[in-house]
């Protein structure tokens, strides 16, 4: 799972009231390059809620280190961005790219943070299926 | 008659291990497929750059390879665990999610350009557990996914509705939801090309796209290949009268094949898109007595 499927993603359990920002509790994470296309990323600026993916990459940057030091180190993000002056700073957006699109959570958990449900994630596919009594 | 898949099984059972496995390894299943996902992109009419998109029960990932073809990035959901497994061994460019369409999506609103799904929507008519209704299944999907899409984006179902009233009901549940839009019939006439998928637009409907068809003689006269919904009392009734009428003339069925029942089965055959000998003045006539 991507940091970007995960900024998009929010609890529908029984009794929650917002559903997002999910916590993300990182067993394993892998590094998978993909190509850098800047005008999409700059068509996704409107849409990502930047606070979630800030928290997001505060959740596994711990991780990341442990695992991943000897493939990448993630990038330093600004506390606040603008999307007109970001759209223009192509670095900001290969950093963005790749935070969102080459950081895969493959094992671990998402964490509802209303009821603290946890929804499990195996192979890189979080499981949402709800109980019965949660719908 | 085969049996429909939801009748055997719940989609989580039946799209077992033995089932996904088909849908890695049989060409011909990947090309039914990825034609079926092309048509989808085609009908979802997406501006010219990549965007976001939705696949609800995107199985092994054979329509998001489509999408990723054309450059668009994708999320896919899925109830069989079997299926996803097949996608992650694929390598499918796509987010996966393991979770049921019943309980609605689980993302926030206006992220999606678009969504597709294949031969999945069917599976909402049935209830498979007591805790099913599939009213209320319907209506649970339809109303998040209207959310999760950017105003004015655009869904497309290929579908196998099993009886007129489960399409009725799917409609209506979707109109409900604020969906707009209507079915696109490719190729009507044949029952093995034929091909349903619903478009629904989310906010302002644009216009309905046509229907495929092959061979261009009979499309005037023949049936519709697309149906607007503007109020879903004028849908599909399969008239009475026409029922009753094919149940009397059954015993009078002309046994004589003459020259006009030749010419009548040469042209619906055309219809289906089948390669038919053509017409001369020797069509319907008797050979010779041979000596």
């Amino acid at each position: 799972m991507r940091l970007l499927t995960h900024n998009y993603m929010q609890s529908t359990v029984k009794g929650t009231e917002k559903g997002y920002p999910l916590k993300i509790e990182a067993d394993k994470l892998e590094f998978d390059q993909s190509p850098f296309d800047p005008d999409f990323v700059r068509s996704l600026l409107p849409k990502i809620d930047y606070e979630i993916l800030l928290f997001a990459v505060g959740q596994i940057v711990e991780k990341c280190e442990e695992d991943l030091s000897a493939v990448v180190t993630l990038p330093k993000l600004p506390e606040t961005i603008d999307i007109s002056s970001a759209s223009e700073d192509e670095e900001l957006l290969k950093k963005l790219h790749l935070v969102m699109f080459d950081i895969h959570v493959v094992e671990g958990h998402l964490i509802c943070p209303d009821t603290g449900r946890r929804f499990r994630i195996i192979m890189g596919i979080p499981n949402m299926i709800l109980h019965e009594d949660e719908v | 008659m085969a049996k429909r898949p939801e009748h055997i099984a719940p989609p989580e059972l039946f799209y077992d291990e033995k089932e996904a496995r088909k849908y890695g390894n049989s060409t011909r299943m990947m090309a039914v497929q990825s034609t079926m996902s092309a048509r989808a992109i085609e009908l979802l009419n997406l501006p010219d750059r990549p965007c976001y998109l939705l696949d609800v029960g995107c199985g092994s990932g054979l329509s998001g390879e489509v999408l990723s073809e054309y450059g668009h990035v994708w999320v896919g959901t899925d109830i069989s665990s079997a299926m996803l497994g097949v996608a992650v061994e694929r390598e499918v460019e796509g987010d996966l999610c393991y979770a049921d369409m019943g309980q609605g999506m689980f993302f926030r609103n206006g992220i999606f350009d678009g969504c597709i799904s294949i031969s999945a929507l069917q599976w909402l008519c049935n209830a498979d557990k007591k805790c099913h209704r599939p009213k209320e299944r319907l209506e649970k999907f339809f109303q998040t996914l209207y959310n999760c899409l950017v105003p004015g984006a655009r869904a497309i179902f290929q579908l196998y509705p099993e009886t007129p009233q489960s399409m009725q009901l799917i409609t209506e549940c979707a109109m409900r939801c604020g969906f707009s839009g209507g079915l696109v019939i490719d190729y009507p006439n044949s029952t093995k090309a034929k091909k349903m998928f619903l478009c629904l637009d989310a906010g302002t409907p644009r216009k309905l796209p046509e229907g495929l068809s092959n061979g261009s003689i009979e499309e005037a006269s023949g049936p519709r290949t697309s149906i607007a919904y503007n109020n879903s009392s004028a849908m599909f009734h399969p008239g009475k009268d026409t029922l009753r009428d094919n149940r009397r003339n059954k015993h009078k069925k002309r046994n004589v094949k003459d020259r006009d029942w030749i010419q009548a089965k040469k042209d619906k055959m055309r219809r289906r898109g089948r390669r038919v000998a053509r017409d001369s003045k020797f069509t319907g006539r008797k050979r010779r007595p041979q000596f």
